[in-house]
């Protein structure tokens, strides 16, 4: 592995620990709180009724947590980075929505209830997790678990 | 068919998702969890205090209004030290005024009382917690206190006091409280007034070595 090689791989490992570790930061908040918390801010997007927002509140913080751990340790690189990709896609969509709408979204329910930006700022951050998902998804592959296995 | 290297990256993806759910299953058991901090008219002392004692009550219920009084004692004698955040835990199925109690007292705070309207209540639990038809003292604790009860009234079933309410019960579900009263002294357990007692003989070791 030359120089320029190294440093490929090495920015590449730190975005799909940067994207990774803040799907596990924000899963895990969630998963420890009540998911009637996290329900009532899917509620306040006004995209779904309050049963099902209590169903999403259930499964999401798991899906994140686990989308990021994969993510951050390189498993099955190209399939959990793709999907943590789709899945920040969708955040926007549900964000770009509230925004266009005005709704008034006090908890935008990103990382429970630890603290919730504004949504523009939501918006933003996503968009920079989104363009590291190109470097975490295309370089540091050598320093994968995927590597790893297809070593030996 | 599976190739060898996907067969073990997913026995690892496995792994994974094994262990990380065993951690914050085990970390939810161990109150490691996030808690909200109750609205600024049920919070009492420092937000710094060295001692934080989170309590999970029902205004219907016998043990909390006798706990009640021992945590008054508490912050009269350890001041400062003591931060305390009172959270609603109304236990519907044997108290059925609880979440109405709850409520009104919320809507009190809102109003600047939330402490004396929750005393009268503890005070006077035998009268209405188990009444039949919706207790007067509701109101008439209201007109004691001179605050506004047509406020009361529609605070009462506004959407964001009843959602205010079951929000500390859902958390306290979360953290496994079955029982009132709970407390979370400086994130340790203690079920009924006799248990805080214990946990209290170690107040002055906790203020002296937040010194």
């Amino acid at each position: 592995m030359n120089e320029k090689t190294g440093l490929k791989e090495i920015f590449g490992l730190l975005a799909r620990l940067a994207v990774g570790g803040v799907f596990v930061y924000s899963g895990v908040i969630k998963a420890l709180a009540s998911p009637e918390e996290f329900a009532y801010a899917i509620e306040s997007y006004k995209v779904i009724g309050a049963a099902p927002a209590l169903w999403a509140a259930y499964v999401v913080p798991w899906v994140e947590l686990y989308a990021g751990l994969l993510l951050a340790a390189g498993v099955f690189t190209r399939w959990s980075g793709l999907f943590t990709g789709a899945m920040l896609v969708f955040f926007e969509l549900l964000l770009a929505q509230a925004l266009l709408r005005g709704l008034p979204v006090t908890s935008c329910g990103c990382f429970g209830a630890a603290g919730s930006n504004s949504l523009a700022h939501e918006f933003l951050q996503n968009l920079v997790f989104l363009a590291l998902l190109w470097p975490a998804l295309f370089l540091g592959r050598g320093l994968s678990a995927d590597a790893l296995v297809e070593e030996e | 068919m599976i190739s060898k290297k996907n067969a073990r990256l997913g026995a690892l993806a496995a792994v994974i998702v094994f262990a990380s759910t065993t951690a914050v299953l085990l970390a939810r058991q161990l109150n490691l969890g996030p808690v909200r901090p109750a609205p600024a008219f049920r919070a009492f002392g420092p937000a710094a205090a060295p001692i934080q004692i989170y309590e999970y009550t029902d205004l219907a219920c016998p043990a909390c209004r006798y706990a009640a009084g021992a945590l008054e004692e508490m912050l009269k004698i350890y001041g400062a030290g003591i931060r305390l955040d009172f959270k609603h835990y109304p236990l519907k199925n044997i108290h059925p005024w609880s979440m109405d109690a709850a409520a009104y007292a919320d809507c009190a705070g809102e109003q600047g009382k939330f402490k004396d309207y929750a005393a009268l209540l503890f005070e006077s639990q035998e009268k209405w917690a188990q009444a039949k038809d919706k207790p007067a003292e509701f109101e008439a604790f209201a007109r004691q206190l001179n605050l506004d009860w047509g406020k009361m009234q529609a605070c009462s079933v506004a959407v964001e006091t009843l959602k205010r309410v079951k929000l500390d019960m859902a958390e306290g579900d979360v953290k496994g409280v079955s029982a009132t009263p709970t407390f979370f002294v400086n994130g340790k357990r203690a079920v009924g007034g006799g248990q805080l007692l214990e946990q209290a003989k170690k107040f002055d070791i906790l203020l002296k070595g937040s010194r």
